[in-house]
């Protein structure tokens, strides 16, 4: 049934569209350039999260630990800016440039996501325990760098990216669209690609086939550590500062987006793009009930009502095929 | 014959375990018991400065004093409770969790013999805590209302942004302010949303608010996290001349801004001073004293561009 299958693969988008329209018809301030740019600039930390979390999800698998990792990363880049790295045994102090910081985060992140994918491949952990352990762990090194106090005064330099623009876009979007592309055409176009696909729809006979399947483990976690550092920068970058408590809960907005885009928990069915429109999905939605002006208290159980029914739309799509 | 060598080696062990245990103990003959402080969360730069600053004057009386961690779950906060209780530790300077979640905690101690000296937010309950120190937010944003007022006049749209929804200061804060703006009819909150307590939050739903009410004047925030967001948004939207400020808290980046002239005004809580007082309560209940008040209401003081050279690190220099 190619047709209906074609339309499952639609149905993020479809409730999209009738997002957009809902909220143009019930607010004229939805549809001004400003506030489209506002939506665009305010998912793309979740963009990066949810890449890395998409293709993770894809293998089988799920990371709980990227917002304690931003939350890290970001104050890893924050503190090495401000006060940088004080060597005692060598007596000295290395300083970092904005540029160096940012790298010295990414790198920060994808060690960590390295030691998931370890924890996983070599230990055996199941996904959910290994990356649980991380949270703690992030979280907690974190307030050891920090000593609990926000890192602040970063510099323009470091806040071009989180507050900066390029051709009137800002340029954490352009960041997360090119991320976006690049990994779309890595989980498309490549073999690497393929093998996560692969991975996650049945792992037995893709280890048969004589693919590595634990390196192709790590290598996604790696990757789900540095693209949430990546939104670590993003994030502090915004703030011109580094909250020691930044990212708290991110890892389920993530997983919401995933979900919401089409991807099977179970893995080995999803896509990037799918990803995409979900994170849109979450954007428009906070975005419109704050344009609304609805209550806080009513805001959650809205949210979780749109979680519940696109999942539900994504299984009953299912039991039909 | 190899059972026997394993009970001499255990025996060993023991003794030696118990010949180190004595020789920790009595290594500390100078300190005057242990003192353990529980503080709700050590993730906001605000309770570590209160946590910090109890431990530091409980040392200074000639107490051990340790930190436990609650991570706002009054679960760990029990667990934290069952470990000090057993631990002997003579009283605790405690910043609750949850006013309500917290009272089978402090009662726990009390059954035990322990005094509990709460600081900055209370439990509800009249007879579980020694003493409560207790930071007056409701008349703090009283006083902020009145600046509010006075400041950004009597007509005009305003934004709010709340803490966490479910919190008890949340609404404190938030009654204080309206008891006094909601008397002017012509200041209209246009939007109220919750900021979470958090920077990253109050960013974004001040970006938000920013579109659907471009007009406003005045945003109240409450606390100094959520302000330091919204003044974040408002910079890039090119707004932070036109939308004045006003935040609860006292921290430093805030008190940074107010005299850059850049935020309105905010209240200034004293975390040193209640943690310090609660150390000096636990000494003298130690010592014999008992007739401690209920509850010691510290003021909360209003920080404006006209007063805030007197005012940093998280109380008056």
């Amino acid at each position: 049934m190619p047709m209906r299958s074609a339309l499952k693969k639609l149905q993020p988008l479809i409730a999209l569209v009738v997002m957009l329209v809902a909220m143009t018809l019930l607010s004229d301030k939805f549809l001004t350039i400003a506030n489209q740019r506002n939506i665009l600039l305010q998912i793309s930390v979740n963009l990066c999260l949810s890449i890395g979390m998409t293709l993770i999800i894809l293998t089988g698998g799920i990371d709980l630990s990227v917002g304690a990792i931003l939350a890290f990363a970001g104050a890893f880049a924050a503190g090495l800016l401000k006060h940088g790295l004080v060597l005692k045994y060598f007596g000295v102090v290395l300083q970092f440039t904005p540029f160096g910081a940012m790298v010295a985060g990414i790198v920060v992140g994808l060690g960590l996501g390295l030691f998931n994918g370890m924890a996983i491949t070599r230990f055996k952990l199941p996904p959910f325990v290994a990356t649980l352990g991380m949270l703690s762990i992030a979280r907690g090194l974190t307030l050891l760098w920090t000593g609990g106090f926000p890192v602040t005064d970063l510099g323009p330099q470091f806040g071009f990216i989180g507050a900066g623009f390029w051709l009137g876009v800002p340029m954490a979007v352009w960041i997360s669209a090119a991320l976006v592309i690049l990994f779309y055409v890595v989980s498309k176009h490549t073999t690497l690609g393929r093998y996560i696909y692969a991975v996650g729809g049945n792992e037995r006979a893709t280890a048969f086939s004589g693919i590595n399947v634990d390196r192709i483990k790590l290598w996604v976690y790696a990757l789900g550590g540095a693209l949430a550092a990546v939104a670590g920068l993003l994030v502090t970058a915004r703030l011109d500062a580094a909250d020691p408590k930044a990212g708290l809960g991110y890892e389920l907005d993530s997983i919401a987006a995933v979900v919401i885009g089409g991807t099977s928990l179970s893995g080995g069915r999803g896509s990037i793009l799918g990803t995409v429109l979900g994170c849109l999905i979450i954007g428009v939605l906070n975005n419109g009930l704050f344009l609304l002006d609805v209550s806080p208290f009513w805001q959650q159980v809205v949210k979780g009502f749109v979680i519940l029914a696109a999942v539900a739309a994504d299984k009953l799509g299912a039991r039909k095929e | 014959m190899k059972t026997n060598l394993i009970k001499y080696m255990l025996a060993g062990v023991a003794m030696l375990a118990a010949m180190l245990f004595t020789q920790t103990v009595s290594a500390q003959p100078a300190a005057k018991g242990k003192i353990a402080v529980v503080v709700s969360t050590l993730n906001n730069p605000w309770f570590v400065v209160l946590g910090e600053t109890a431990k530091a004057r409980a040392i200074e009386l000639g107490y051990e004093a340790t930190i436990f961690d609650s991570q706002n779950d009054t679960a760990k906060e029990a667990a934290h409770f069952e470990n000090l209780i057993a631990g002997g530790y003579k009283a605790v300077l405690f910043n609750p969790t949850d006013a309500n979640g917290s009272i089978a905690n402090v009662q726990k101690a009390k059954a035990a013999g322990i005094p509990v000296f709460c600081i900055d937010r209370e439990i509800n309950s009249t007879n579980a805590a020694t003493a409560q120190m207790l930071s007056d937010s409701y008349s703090g944003c009283v006083k902020l209302g009145q600046y509010f007022v006075k400041t950004v006049g009597k007509d005009g749209e305003y934004a709010e942004l709340l803490g966490i929804v479910g919190d008890n200061n949340t609404w404190n804060r938030s009654k204080g302010f309206h008891s006094v703006v909601d008397r002017y009819p012509g200041l209209k909150m246009v939007a109220q949303q919750s900021g979470e307590f958090d920077r990253a939050k109050g960013l974004e739903v001040m970006e938000s608010i920013l579109q659907a009410h471009p007009n406003i004047k005045a945003v109240f925030c409450g606390n100094d996290a959520m302000a330091l967001g919204a003044y974040q948004a408002l910079v890039t939207a090119g707004k932070a001349e036109a939308v004045k400020v006003f935040g609860f808290d006292g921290a430093d980046d805030a008190v940074k801004l107010i005299a850059e002239g850049k935020m309105a005004a905010t209240g200034m809580q004293f975390p040193k001073t209640m943690a310090r007082q609660s150390a000096e309560y636990a000494d003298a209940y130690i010592n014999g004293k008992r007739d401690f008040p209920q509850k010691i209401p510290v003021p909360v003081e209003l920080v404006t561009k006209e007063n805030v050279g007197k005012y940093g690190d998280y109380g008056k220099k």
